[in-house]
């Protein structure tokens, strides 16, 4: 007997399966009496289970998967409830159940699942018909609530098929989260909501060196818009090589613009200026300065323009000989 | 990002104030002096703008009242408003510096085992680049690699709106002297 259901299994046919669970119900002592129903699923539950464990380690098939976990669901409840004495409430609401199951399990509900409950049934349809009255609480009740063992433990497996279905896909992620952080603000909140890729290592110290790694790319890539033409630059090196170029550009800069605002009255100026590459602005500047005659500023801003001319002038009204002035400026140059 | 204008008003009105502490002695000092105290009075104000609470700031406040005290040449009157702005936004360098430099004993470390793949190698030429960054910026030696990011991001604006104003100031000032 144990080849016969075997055999029937690799046909994947759940007609077959269904007549294979007859095959099983027959020998069996067939009392008459309601509990029949409970008879089969206790006589070869472990057997039931046995032969629907090899389908289940496919895994591929879902209407098989349905079936499997009926009957595998099943024997959580059977364990459940006492040893041997099912008695008839139970029968029914376990059809219910497995019915509601089938509206779960969802995605095809293959012709087998659903042959499966009227073969079942179809035994017992004196008993489950004595009960319509009874069983219409139970329904109800079971449909209901949902603290029921049998339903939690028929969600939580669904659940687990679930994962197991999303985690055979490739791009699933696992999330470890307690608070959000936001990075771009400065904040630091104590906890940081980080995403583990598939594949990836998920220890605390890879976490951590993965989110502090990824905040500095983040701040490199700010960076990079920043300084101008970095956007095409590819690699951490180069990027940084343009940056530390920039930076020096500027201070060198500011050297040479505050050793120009030392000495203005002198002919320094127009040595100094091939230095610096803004050159090109400053025609506008001049122009905008000979249109507005001193009196509007060049950002728009009116009280300043008469104080910053005021140290200008003392400045400027400082008398140095034009020749110690370029010697300076050309010791200057040579330090620079 | 930031509003670079109001930056530039906020960096120019500082400056000029410090210009004009400087004023009464301008006849005593030679070209370099001058620059130097032109340059010290744009540092200053520079790092006085904004949010004070930026490494670089701290540490260019820190610099500028060592360089200070060094070159007591200067007239007393020159150094006090410079003092007095330092001390007033300077609030806790010093402890910084005392902080950090216990951490640069730890991180030396023998050069036992130099090893050849690519990935080292990029290591190498980003540790590399990282220490000429940290030589530039003012304070970058005790920054960490991401506080460095932030830093320099931060430092390049700010210097950006200093050598405009800069510039600005340099080509009215030499219109108005061209101008008979």
């Amino acid at each position: 007997m144990e080849q016969q259901p075997t055999g029937t299994i690799h046909a994947l046919d759940s007609v077959q399966f269904n007549e294979e669970i007859q095959g099983i119900m027959i020998p069996a002592p067939a009392p008459e009496n309601a509990s029949s129903f409970t008879a089969l699923l206790e006589l070869p539950p472990t057997q039931a289970v046995e032969l629907l464990h090899l389908p289940d380690c496919d895994g591929t098939d879902s209407g098989r998967l349905s079936c499997c976990h009926v009957s595998v669901n099943q024997k959580p409840y059977l364990q459940n409830s006492s040893n041997g004495n099912l008695t008839f409430p139970t029968n029914a609401a376990l059809i219910e159940r497995a019915a509601k199951f089938s509206v779960f399990a969802g995605e095809n509900t293959s012709p087998g699942e659903v042959r499966l409950f009227p073969a079942v049934s179809g035994l017992n349809l004196e008993s489950v018909k004595n009960e319509p009255q009874e069983t219409d609480s139970n329904p109800c009740s079971t449909q209901e609530c949902v603290s029921d063992p049998a339903v939690e433990n028929k969600n939580q497996r669904n659940v687990k098929r679930k994962e197991r279905e999303k985690k055979a896909k490739p791009s699933s992620k696992k999330s470890k989260s307690v608070a959000d952080e936001t990075s771009g603000d400065g904040e630091k909140l104590p906890y940081v909501h980080v995403r583990v890729r598939r594949g990836q290592a998920t220890d605390s110290h890879s976490l951590a060196e993965r989110a502090r790694r990824e905040k500095i790319n983040a701040r490199m890539k700010l960076l990079q818009e920043l300084v101008p033409g970095c956007d095409k630059i590819s690699g951490t090196a180069l990027v940084l090589d343009e940056i530390i170029n920039h930076v020096q550009t500027l201070q060198r800069q500011v050297e040479g613009s505050s050793l120009m605002d030392s000495n203005l009255p002198s002919m320094v100026t127009p040595l100094m200026w091939p230095e610096i590459p803004l050159n090109i602005n400053r025609p506008h500047y001049q122009q905008q300065w000979q249109l507005d005659a001193f009196h509007q500023p060049l950002w728009g801003r009116e009280e300043d323009n008469h104080h910053f001319m005021t140290p200008e002038n003392s400045l400027l009204s400082y008398d140095s000989p034009a020749n110690s002035a370029s010697l300076h400026s050309n010791q200057l140059k040579m330090e620079l | 990002m930031r509003n670079l204008s109001s930056l530039k008003k906020e960096f120019l009105r500082k400056w000029i104030k410090g210009l004009r502490k400087y004023n009464s002695q301008k006849k005593n000092m030679n070209l370099l002096e001058r620059k130097k105290a032109i340059k010290l009075s744009a540092d200053l104000a520079m790092a006085s703008t904004k949010d004070k609470t930026t490494l670089w700031r701290k540490a260019l406040f820190a610099n500028t009242s060592t360089k200070i005290d060094d070159e007591q040449d200067m007239s007393t009157t020159s150094s006090t408003p410079q003092k007095k702005v330092i001390r007033k936004n300077s609030t806790n360098s010093y402890p910084l510096r005392k902080r950090i430099t216990g951490r640069r004993k730890i991180l030396r470390r023998n050069h036992t085992k130099e090893r050849v793949e690519a990935s080292f190698i990029a290591m190498r030429l980003v540790k590399k680049r990282t220490r000429k960054l940290k030589s530039l910026l003012p304070g970058g030696k005790f920054m960490d690699d991401s506080c460095l990011v932030d830093e320099t991001l931060d430092y390049i604006e700010s210097l950006k709106a200093q050598v405009e104003v800069m510039r600005c100031l340099v080509t009215s000032s030499e219109l108005f002297i061209n101008q008979p």
